[in-house]
């Protein structure tokens, strides 16, 4: 299945900007299950400066800076990605591999590469804090003897059902106890409450970021946050692997969803991310994604 | 008395030799009764009691100095610190800057023991080298299960935008620094590591300059190491990381004058030949980074920070820095800057790491470290948690992440409450807290109270990267604790700094930077203006508030007198010269209001002008802008400027004492103040440098005093009075210049207006005319940079060509005419005022061209997730 993405960002200053730094993760990242075939940048204003490289997660960065005084700033980005069949749906049945006692205590005594470097996901970052609430929201679904992932699946039915998505009802710097309190959010929050339910509970769990499928298959249901970048989250299971999940649509991530970036929450694979100096004290954003399905 | 008992030192003698007439001498001699703390490990006895040969020859030195010259040489050395400006800030506030402590008595290690110490610190920086260059790069210390992943994913100082970058040369760690002590089995033990900015060789530099001078015969007689080969190296070093093809631009770049070793940063940068800047300093721009110099945009190739590595660069580190310099991290990456040491750094300061360090270096180096480190927990590891709970009274406690203001504790010191908020904080991140068995440090002697005493000590050690392994100082930065128990010793905490000896058996090499400074900047070649613009700035306005601060302070004297004279003022003259005051100050209503009246009224509006620091354009106010300016171009100034510059300030915290209300002949409370300024703007005519710097700061001064003639003739010679009254106030103004004996000797005659004018304005002999200023400023500006770049006059040098010929074309019999409408000399004003507003569109103009209008920087989306 091959995607072409584009991703418009555009920035209107009240005051003109003198200068700016800025980068950003907005090109797809290679995974197992996805090749980003091409992926192209262009800034307006030109940029002096434009570097592509590689971030410490394997994510894609561009960083730019604009060294002319300017009113106004657009990014963007053109991608074609192919999703091949690694990711598959299991369905309901998710009752296989480790328990949740089983995952737990690999964690602690597995010394494969792998393991070690997941655990890394199990801490605090800089915006999901663990706490007793989280973990009190979450045990009921995490049993011993139930197997990891079909506890995370049900974590994510979970949220999906108990929270209300209300774009607008949040923004980034929302803190995480209060997402869990007023039950709304948006899909960055919802991935974060997972991660913050899974970490509280001492599973290693990274944030997904990415897009849907904008226009939909004829005779289904257009998806929940197509029209802009999406996050979901991913968990691990010592010895098996990584594997994703949407709470945003209740599923499990295949077909149609493009991975961007991942890292251990937003912070860490934020779209865009930079400083400006002068003016800019007022502005006035527009985002735009486009998903097309160029090839079965 | 003297040291200069020209006997050759104990270390220098063959080994036999000592012990014999160690023995001849029978037994421990000890200098001032000096002895030793009992349970604490000296470093002048040996485990048997008997003083080591190595410092018998210090003591018995020191013994035959006698207490009334060492004390003597105790305040010249307290001296010599305060004019050069050592401080210590302790915080914020200006008056909480303490002048470094040293105390006179040296530590002493001998050459043999040092080699050991030195070889264990070489490895020790090799380690710390490799698990740098690991943690940023292959992450083998995690991936082999050597060390537990969360040590180095929990910490804070972990920068994973570092990931990957890497510096030319061997070495990643370009700075080590250790802090140990002696334990009780004598051998040294490490406490702490620096990785990050590390400070002290500034410090331990200075305290080496300044015992060589108090105590030249001892210190040239006892063969002590040098320590110019340490800095010689970093010079190298530096040079070399240069990753552009060019002559490198090295500079060093200080959070500012409030920083707490500030003195360091200036002192290094001096003595290294470098820049010193401030983040807003530097710009990114194409893709290098920039110093903002004078004339325009200079590169900058190398970088010794000593701003913490998260506040370095506000795109991808800490978002609401200002401390560091936007885009910063993405040039270090493609190379084109070199930072030392490399931002990330810090995550090495984690003292957790320091529990895995023999595991560490088996890895790497297939040997345990030589050096111990001091037993220590990680409450990140479930067992050594539970032993820190278990053991918490006998242990000190640290966070992993060193944080400004947060210090380690000693368990057992905590209150009930205390530990319990601690034991919390513990168990909510267990990650971020370790514990350490306390090591008991060695004694040595301090000079206190007279006499010996013995204090425990924490030797700081300075590792750089040479070419091919580490060289590290001989010797180091001594910290002295105040108390000789139970002590944490960190120089935050009010403790005293040695110099450190390392003795050696022969006399050495001498090595000076100086040489060297010649042939690589190349003789000739003109770095004047390599002048950050705010150094230029701070020069400007230091001159601007020098003057402003004089010509009030003249203006004052000649009131106090005039006022509390035997002949009383008319009430019409003493307005005058009081709304003249007001007018100076810009201390407004002041006097132009219509409540003061009475003597005392007035007393006390005059002093608050002066000792009022909290008023605008009152003397105090001035002074401090004055010193505030002087602070940030302290690099820039002579150790006699900054002596006086000391006694500006005391004179200044005295005023509020000397100035009581009721004083009598308060003038003369001023006498000092006046003198200082002049012997400052002396010094800088008689030894300073002519270059961009002495340049902007005589603009300052006289765009400034020509100004301050404007307000003065304006405010007293402009309304007519009647003649008794018009001739005593053109006398208190030729009083306040100090030109009533020049006039009367030129003019034998009653003081009259326009023959005042003629002095006072356009009189190209008196220095002090509005003429010789303006003159003079023309000079200045016609020298500057870009004066001599474009063709014609500069718009500030059209701007003070039109104040000069305006002033020289003025017609003094006219001006002197006054008006019979208003009563009074309305073209004088008009000309005043003319000249007033082309000097302040100079002001402008040169502010505009050459000084850097920095604006803070924001996020593009504003975020508050960050790290801490």
């Amino acid at each position: 299945m091959i995607y072409r993405i584009r991703h418009l960002t555009h920035y209107n200053y009240d005051q003109p900007v003198a200068l700016c730094y800025n980068y950003g993760h907005l090109m797809p990242r290679d995974a197992a299950y996805q090749q980003c075939l091409e992926s192209h940048i262009t800034v307006n204003p030109y940029p002096i400066n434009l570097q592509h490289r590689t971030d410490y997660f394997g994510n894609k960065v561009c960083y730019f800076s604009v060294e002319n005084r300017h009113s106004s700033l657009e990014i963007v980005v053109e991608s074609t990605v192919r999703l091949n069949d690694e990711r598959t749906d299991p369905g309901v049945d998710l009752g296989f591999g480790n328990t949740c006692a089983e995952a737990l205590k690999k964690l602690r005594t597995n010394k494969d590469e792998e393991t070690l470097l997941a655990r890394e996901y199990v801490l605090r970052s800089p915006m999901i804090d663990v706490s007793e609430a989280l973990r009190a929201y979450a045990a009921p679904s995490f049993r011993d003897n139930v197997s990891l992932l079909s506890a995370v699946r049900e974590l994510t039915h979970r949220i999906y059902t108990d929270f209300t998505y209300q774009p607008g009802s949040t923004t980034v710097a929302t803190p995480l106890n209060e997402v869990l309190e007023k039950r709304r959010g948006v899909c960055q929050d919802f991935a974060h409450l997972a991660i913050g339910c899974l970490r509280s509970l001492g599973f290693p769990a990274r944030y997904v970021s990415g897009y849907l499928e904008t226009i939909p298959l004829a005779g289904t249901k257009k998806l929940v946050g197509s029209d802009a970048s999406h996050a979901w989250f991913a968990v691990y299971s010592p010895g098996e692997g990584w594997f994703e999940f949407d709470p945003t649509n209740d599923n499990v991530p295949t077909k149609q969803h493009i991975t961007t970036a991942w890292g251990r929450d937003y912070s860490d694979v934020t779209p865009l991310r930079g400083v400006i100096f002068e003016g800019g004290a007022s502005q006035v954003l527009t985002v735009s994604v486009d998903v097309e399905r160029l090839q079965r | 008395m003297n040291d200069d008992s020209r006997q050759r030192p104990w270390s220098s003698l063959p080994r036999q030799q000592q012990q014999s007439l160690q023995q001849t001498q029978g037994g421990p001699a000890s200098a001032f009764g000096y002895m030793q703390s009992p349970g604490l490990t000296d470093e002048v006895y040996d485990p048997r009691g008997e003083q080591r040969g190595h410092w018998q020859y210090l003591l018995n030195s020191l013994q035959a100095l006698g207490v009334d010259a060492l004390a003597d040489r105790q305040r010249k050395a307290l001296r010599i610190l305060r004019d050069d400006g050592a401080t210590y800030n302790l915080s914020m506030e200006p008056q909480a800057r303490r002048t470094w402590g040293l105390d006179p008595v040296p530590l002493l290690i001998e050459s043999e023991e040092w080699s050991d110490i030195e070889s264990g610190l070489v490895e020790r920086a090799e380690l710390f080298d490799l698990v740098l260059k690991d943690i940023y790069g292959a992450r083998q210390l995690i991936r082999r299960g050597v060390v537990p992943p969360e040590l180095i994913f929990s910490h804070t100082g972990f920068l994973r935008q570092c990931h990957g970058v890497v510096m030319p040369g061997e070495h990643q760690l370009i700075l080590h620094s250790v802090d140990m002590v002696r334990n009780r089995d004598g051998a040294m033990c490490v406490i702490s590591d620096r990785t990050q900015a590390p400070s002290g060789a500034g410090y331990a530099l200075e305290n080496r300059t300044v015992m060589s001078r108090v105590f030249p015969s001892l210190f040239r007689d006892s063969h002590v190491h040098r320590l110019s080969m340490f800095f010689q190296t970093l010079r190298l070093k530096l040079a070399a990381l240069c990753p552009n093809d060019d002559m490198p631009n090295v500079v060093v770049l200080t959070p500012g004058a409030y920083s707490e070793t500030y003195f360091e940063h200036t002192l290094l940068a001096n003595y290294l030949g470098y820049p010193l800047v401030q983040g807003s300093d530097l710009t990114v721009r194409g893709g290098h980074v920039w110093m903002k110099a004078l004339d325009g945009l200079k590169r900058v190739d190398v970088i010794l920070r000593r701003v913490d590595d998260y506040y370095c660069d506000a795109v991808e580190l800490r978002s609401d820095s200002q401390l560091g310099v936007p885009g910063l991290l993405d040039v270090v990456r493609s190379g084109r800057v070199v930072v030392a040491n490399p931002l990330g750094s810090g995550v090495l300061e984690n003292s957790a790491l320091l529990k895995y360090l023999p595991a560490i270096g088996k890895f790497f180096l297939g040997r345990e470290p030589q050096l111990r480190s001091v037993g220590t927990y990680w409450c990140g590891d479930a067992s050594d948690c539970q032993y820190v709970f278990d053991h918490f009274d006998e242990l000190i406690i640290k966070s992993t992440f060193r944080r400004a203001g947060e210090h380690s504790v000693f368990g057992g010191e905590l209150s009930a409450d205390q530990k319990l908020r601690l034991l919390e904080r513990i168990k909510a991140r267990p990650q971020r807290f370790v514990a350490q068995n306390y090591e008991s440090p060695s004694s040595a002697p301090s000079w206190v109270d007279n006499g010996l005493v013995p204090k425990p000590l924490v030797l700081r050690s300075f590792a750089v990267a040479d070419q091919s392994a580490y060289t590290i100082m001989p010797g180091g930065l001594t910290r002295v604790g105040s108390n000789d128990d139970k002590m944490i010793i960190s120089s935050q905490l009010a403790s005293t700094s040695k110099d450190t000896w390392i003795l050696a058996s022969e006399p050495e090499k001498q090595v000076s930077l100086l040489k060297d400074n010649v042939s690589q900047a190349g003789i000739g070649t003109d770095r004047d203006m390599d002048l950050p613009s705010r150094v230029a700035e701070n020069l400007f306005w230091m001159g601007r508030y020098a003057e402003r601060a004089e010509a009030l302070l003249r203006l004052l004297r000649t009131v106090f007198i005039q006022v509390n004279s035997i002949d009383p003022l008319s009430p019409v003259a003493r307005d005058t010269l009081l709304r003249a005051v007001t007018r100076i100050s810009t201390s407004y209503p002041g006097f132009t209001a219509t409540n003061i009246h009475t003597p005392s009224d007035i007393e006390k509006e005059l002093l608050a002008l002066i000792i009022d620091e909290s008023r605008p354009g009152s003397v105090a106010a001035n002074l401090q802008a004055m010193l505030t300016s002087s602070e940030e171009v302290k690099e820039t100034l002579s150790a006699d400027t900054q002596r006086v510059l000391n006694d500006l300030r005391d004179s200044l915290a005295e005023l509020a004492d000397t100035l009581a209300p009721g004083t009598p002949a308060p003038e003369e409370a001023l006498d000092p103040l006046v003198t200082a300024l002049l012997a400052l703007a002396g010094l800088s005519h008689a030894s300073m440098m002519r270059g961009a710097g002495w340049r902007f700061l005589e603009m300052g001064r006289t765009l400034e005093k020509a100004y301050q003639m404007t307000c003065l003739l304006q405010a007293t010679l402009v309304a007519e009075l009647d003649s008794a009254d018009e001739a005593t106030v053109l006398e208190s103004v030729l009083l306040t210049v100090e030109m009533l004996v020049s006039y009367r000797r030129r003019y034998r005659a009653r003081v009259e207006i326009t023959s005042g004018l003629q002095l006072l304005m356009i009189d190209q002999a008196n220095p002090r005319s509005l003429l010789f200023q303006l003159g003079a400023l023309q000079n200045h500006i016609g020298d500057l940079p870009e004066a001599s770049q474009s063709v014609g006059l500069s718009l500030e040098g059209r701007s003070t060509l039109e104040a000069l010929t305006t002033v020289q074309l003025a017609d003094l019999a006219l001006l002197g005419v006054s008006d019979e409408a208003s009563g009074s000399r309305t073209l004088l004003n008009q000309l005043l005022v003319t000249v007033q507003t082309l000097l302040s569109n100079t002001a402008t103009l040169i502010s505009d061209r050459y000084f850097d209008h920095r604006v803070e920087h924001h996020q593009l989306v504003a975020s508050r997730w960050e790290d801490e």
